[in-house]
């Protein structure tokens, strides 16, 4: 992306006139874009404003702000809950997003042998993530159920007594994690395109250098795809962070509780839900809602710098 | 020398027949090959596609079958008999070592009547129901579906699974409206329009996509409540549609981008304005993407839960996300109905997808392939 | 080919919609500030919500008879999610009349303004307070303001199964008479076998759900003082009875307990714990002797029922028994406070009550009520109304931080009773986080 300016060489202080045809240009573009300005300002802009100002208020229903500078932040930094919230949530970041990247790739290697009838095989991996969320989670909570539920059949089949997953605090976090398991379609067909891209000329050179498949992989395709990975990763990350639907609707159907068995599925954005919406600490909630802007604004400008010394690109 | 002479036309044969040898072995080796993967695949692939079995299975599966454990696969309904025009269940019942099949009218306190189907004057009243046991046979329940779709969870509402998919699709079908008309326009802006601060501002958009919904979640809900008075509608959900978001605009300016700019140039000399050309132009030549966005669209909002969790209250309000939790009662699940029920809600996306398939994957890598 | 078939996407999509928007469903659309009649005129229908709620069809019908008899319909809701309440309450147009399932969120919900103070309506709709059992009110009174009315009520007491006792040679017919029998009896009860799986179980304390409440009054407490005004959580009734729930647990291991009970069935199911013969003893409500319950999930059940016994050292807490349940509440935002007041009035006088009460087997909240005959019909339903008039039985006390207190106790709760913690650290920590939180409220 080169900015106009900067691509004209020197910097001028004083704005370039513009002629009529970019004064033109400019009003004609403002009017195009206007749908999207109309709704930053109302649905983003406003509401951002808003929220910073409860963040530092007591809010109660038809009642007017109270407004108590920093103290919901700073119970927040007292907040058992919030560091509870806080260490959910990281583990699935840590563990969930990387786990489903390289289930992914290992999915899309698999899908991008030649072989007849391999485009069915694609649309069986690809369709679990297209069934609606509440409908999987669902069924996953039927699948995961100890008493009548398939897992634990099937690990049965193989001598293994499966734990209790819904309700063993231990192992929550764990099912939930099958469960987007089991929709990381859309990841494995953007790491298929990538795998596709990746040259054939430079998989044949190393073949004849006599690289076996493994070094193949390794020293070819992996750093082909790594600005897929990256991509995958940040998109991950950022969505794992405000993970919700699946945690509110595992929690209340299995205890009738969000966060439930002990805790375990208490994530930030369901503590924030609880907070915001049960407990109705509007202004508390939003403090929280800020935190979590940073965090992810902060992971993701730290997965950006760490990934420039890792990721590949051949343009 | 002689040796020579006799190898030599054998030597020819040889040859032939080891590559002949060879060719057969390396295609025996491809043919294992090929095995190995497609077992590799399918084996890898149970995990996707046995969840969807189960959750068909289930569906079809009637109250007794469904908690049977160890779990079957093949789903066993109850067997019943008609007396004077009333149904009767059957059971297996043990009255002196003698195993016998009989219809049970009625029981309390852990005893049951029982009369012989064969003989209705037969009576075996006051049998220890821990000597009965309920026949299942093999046989699927369709009615489950139907029972699912138009059970009145709320009779005094006139509320039923018909409703909540009904509010599913009109919701979807404004939501796929909004983002058509107002992300097309913005889209064009950013790709073809040569305003100054146009790739700041572009790059600038592409950042809100980072914003947290959280951030804005709690104003909005109140601005939309207590303000506008929106509450219990769909207004808070399709409202927004209606005003471009981030990823659209990006999936639908790469496509925009491709279109060759001659033709616009051409119409721009005859007096086109920017208008004409993105109708009449630009556009028409978009169906591919403008599917793409449709069907991701459809997706969404399909699919949408924290939304509609937040904003509809009434029943009558409900999208399909909200109404599966119509199924489990304070503490029961009714699972064979619950399934049916996620059956019908994902069946319109497996629609979308056959007919959209290639639009679908393009869709994906588009986004997922960002500069 | 791409065209085509995206253009009948797309229109196959817009039929479908549109088919939809006029299928005749024969629910009202949803159009916001609708039917909002007049002032003074009679409202067009009353919308009802209720929390609770296993037989809509039930309620709708009940509620019908206020149509016959007022000539305004009435739109019932149930059973509504917690949330939606919530979202309802703070909206510009709430149900006319909310049933929460308990009172514990009455009094933070009356501190955001979201409820109407029911003093006014009392007076003017003459619904006789004095005719309301006293246990029942405890939750929806604060101070002199009245911010809900108990519409039927729970009391829990003990059901034993007699086979059982029968095969582990106990006399089938008498149940344990102090808790310390009852831990006795529990053991007698409980089966493992030659693994060292259990395969039956005594008692266990927090079946279905949690019951602290009630240990802690047979040990003389709860977790806040008698007016709502201190938070008592560690207090000595509050240690002792976690402590005595976790013994329970201990005895065979937590974690072969949580593994016996997780493949049990679902609370409303013949798998039951209790009902699949698999627990011997549980603390359950006056519905279970219903229609709903045992006797259609497992008529072949034989049980009895007794109120829950009192510690040995004190036999006269004797039939104490801890009352929650349904209040009736009416949201701030009403269109007309008289409507809702007069269908309140409705819903308290004594054969409405009785009948509804009837139908769902649970207690009658008023005294009048309670005379109905119907009651004495259902088979071991008077050990619970004779629970409820027990001068030991007390009511939940509730404050503005019920809430966030009690999902606190659930997990100081899980923490000694499944995770084998000591409960007196645990609420000593939360005790001083909760006092100040309580003083801080209630200014």
């Amino acid at each position: 992306m080169n900015i106009v300016s900067k691509a004209g060489g020197a910097f001028r202080l004083k704005r370039p006139a513009w002629n009529k045809r970019t004064r033109l240009n400019f009003w004609i573009g403002m009017l195009f874009i206007a749908p999207w300005t109309i709704g930053f300002l109302a649905f983003t802009v406003y509401p951002m404003g808003a929220s910073l100002v409860y963040s530092f208020s007591e809010y109660h229903m038809r009642a007017p702000l109270q407004w108590i500078g920093l103290a919901n932040y700073a119970n927040l930094f007292q907040d058992k809950l919030f560091y509870t919230a806080l260490v959910n949530t990281t583990y699935m970041v840590v563990v969930g997003v990387p786990l489903t990247l390289l289930l992914s790739f290992m999915c899309a290697i698999v899908l991008n042998i030649k072989v007849p009838g391999q485009s069915i095989y694609r649309v069986i991996y690809y369709l679990p993530s297209i069934v609606p969320t509440i409908a999987s989670t669902m069924l996953w909570l039927w699948i995961l159920n100890p008493n009548s539920g398939l897992m634990n059949m099937f690990l049965g089949a193989f001598g293994i007594e499966g734990p209790n997953w819904l309700k063993d605090p231990l192992w929550a976090k764990p099912s939930l994690i099958l469960l987007s398991l089991w929709g990381m379609g859309g990841t494995i067909i953007i790491y298929l395109s990538g795998l596709q891209d990746v040259p054939v000329s430079l998989i044949e050179a190393a073949e004849l250098d006599g690289a076996n498949w493994w070094q193949r992989l390794l020293n070819i395709t992996v750093p082909m795809v790594s600005p897929i990975t990256l991509f995958n990763l940040i998109t991950g990350v950022i969505g794992m962070f405000q993970y919700f639907a699946q945690a509110y609707v595992f929690g209340n159907s299995t205890a009738g509780a969000i966060g439930s068995p002990l805790n375990s599925t208490l994530f930030y954005s369901v503590y924030l839900y609880q907070t915001g919406f049960q407990f109705l600490k509007m202004g508390y909630a939003s403090a929280m809602a800020w935190i979590l802007f940073f965090v992810i604004l902060g992971c993701t400008i730290l997965l950006l710098k760490v990934s420039n010394r890792f990721t590949y690109y051949s343009g | 020398m002689e040796e020579i002479a006799i190898s030599t036309p054998l030597s020819a044969e040889e040859i032939q027949r080891q590559h002949i040898r060879r060719r057969r072995l390396a295609a025996i080796r491809r043919g294992i090959g090929q095995l190995f993967s497609h077992l590799l695949i399918l084996a890898m692939g149970m995990f996707f596609l046995i969840p969807f079995f189960w959750m068909v299975i289930t569906s079809l599966k009637s109250d007794q079958d469904v908690f049977r454990t160890p779990p079957t696969w093949v789903p066993h309904d109850s067997v019943s008999v008609v007396i004077d025009g009333k149904e009767y269940p059957l059971y297996h019942v043990q009255i002196d070592g003698q195993t016998m099949e009989l219809a049970l009218v009625s029981v309390a306190e852990g005893r049951g009547d029982f009369i012989d189907p064969a003989d209705p004057s037969k009576t075996y009243p006051q049998v220890r129901m821990k000597f009965a046991t309920q026949i299942l046979r093999v046989g699927l329940r369709w009615r489950n579906y139907i029972d699912a779709m138009s059970r009145a969870t709320r009779p005094g509402l006139g509320v039923n699974f018909w409703t909540y998919f009904r509010n599913s699709l009109v919701i979807a079908f404004f939501t796929i409206a909004g983002t058509l008309l107002s992300n097309s326009p913005v889209a064009y802006a950013f790709a073809r329009i040569r305003f100054p601060g146009r790739e700041a501002l572009f790059i600038f958009v592409l950042a809100t996509m980072m914003l947290p919904y959280q951030v804005t979640m709690i104003p909005l809900y109140l601005f939309f409540n207590e303000s506008l008075h929106w509450g219990d509608s769909f207004l808070p959900l399709i409202v927004p549609a209606f005003f471009a978001n981030a990823y659209d605009v990006f999936l639908l300016r790469q496509f925009f981008r491709t279109i060759p700019e001659e033709m616009a140039d051409a119409a721009r000399v005859d007096g086109a304005s920017e208008f004409d050309i993105f109708t009449r132009i630009v556009l028409p030549l978009s169906v591919p993407v403008l599917a793409a966005v449709t069907v991701f669209t459809f997706l969404w909002a399909w699919n949408d839960f924290q939304g509609p969790l937040l904003y509809l209250t009434s029943p009558q309000n409900f999208t399909m996300s909200l109404g599966l939790q119509d199924f489990k009662s304070q503490r029961a699940v009714a699972w064979n109905l619950l399934m049916a029920a996620s059956v019908v809600f994902t069946i319109p996306i497996i629609i979308a997808f056959f007919f959209a398939q290639k639009t679908f994957i393009q869709g994906i890598k588009l986004t997922g392939l960002k500069e | 080919m791409q065209l085509k078939r995206v253009c009948s996407l797309l229109s196959l999509l817009l039929i479908v919609a549109l088919l939809a928007a006029c299928a005749p469903a024969g629910t009202p659309t949803p159009a916001a500030g609708d039917g909002a009649a007049a002032g003074g005129a009679k409202p067009e229908k009353l919308r009802v919500w209720i929390q609770w709620g296993d037989n809509p069809a039930q309620l709708q019908g009940l509620f019908d008879k206020y149509t016959a008899k007022s000539g305004i319909p009435v739109e019932v809701n149930a059973p509504v999610e917690p949330d939606k309440i919530l979202a309802a309450l703070s909206g510009s147009e709430p149900p006319d009349i909310i049933v929460l399932s308990g009172g514990e969120n009455v009094k933070s919900l009356a501190k955001e303004n979201v409820l109407l103070q029911l003093n006014d309506i009392i007076n003017s709709s003459g619904i006789n307070l004095d005719d309301f059992y006293p246990a029942p009110m405890i939750s929806c009174r604060q101070g002199d303001k009245i911010w809900c009315l108990p519409w039927g009520t729970d009391v829990y007491a003990l059901f034993w199964n007699k086979d059982l006792f029968e095969e582990a040679g106990l006399d089938p017919e008498t149940p344990p008479k102090t808790m310390e029998e009852l831990v006795q009896f529990a053991d007698k009860l409980t089966k493992v076998d030659e693994n060292g799986n259990l395969t039956q179980i005594g008692f266990i304390p927090d079946f279905s759900w949690s019951h602290t409440d009630l240990y802690a009054a047979l040990f003389g407490g709860f977790w806040f003082n008698a007016d709502g005004t201190q938070v008592t959580l560690d207090s000595q009734p509050m240690i002792d009875a976690l402590k005595w729930q976790q013994q329970f647990y201990t005895k065979y291991g937590a974690d072969e307990v949580l593994k016996f009970t997780s493949a049990m069935g679902d609370y409303m199911s013949p798998d039951q714990g209790f009902y699949a013969g698999k627990i011997a003893m549980m603390v359950d409500g006056e519905w279970q002797v219903g229609p709903n319950f045992i006797s259609k999930f497992k008529p072949e059940l034989s049980y009895g029922v007794a109120p829950f016994p009192p510690p040995a050292s004190h036999p006269e807490r004797a039939n104490t028994g801890v009352v929650q349940g349904t209040v009736v509440v009416i949201p701030a935002g009403v269109k007309s406070k008289e409507e809702s007041g007069k269908l309140l009035a409705w819903m308290q006088s004594a054969d409405i009550l009785a009948e509804e009460m009837v139908a769902n087997s649970n207690l009658p909240t008023t005294k009048a009520a309670a005379a109905d005959p119907r009651f004495k019909q259902i088979k071991g339903f008077d050990v619970f109304i004779n629970l409820m008039a027990s001068p030991n039985t007390t009511g939940m006390v509730t404050t503005p931080i019920t809430n966030e207190l009690g999902e606190a106790l659930g997990q100081i709760e899980e923490q000694v009773l499944h995770a084998g913690a000591e409960p007196e650290p645990l609420l000593k920590e939360a005790q001083a986080k909760f006092q100040p939180m309580l003083e801080a409220a209630l200014k």
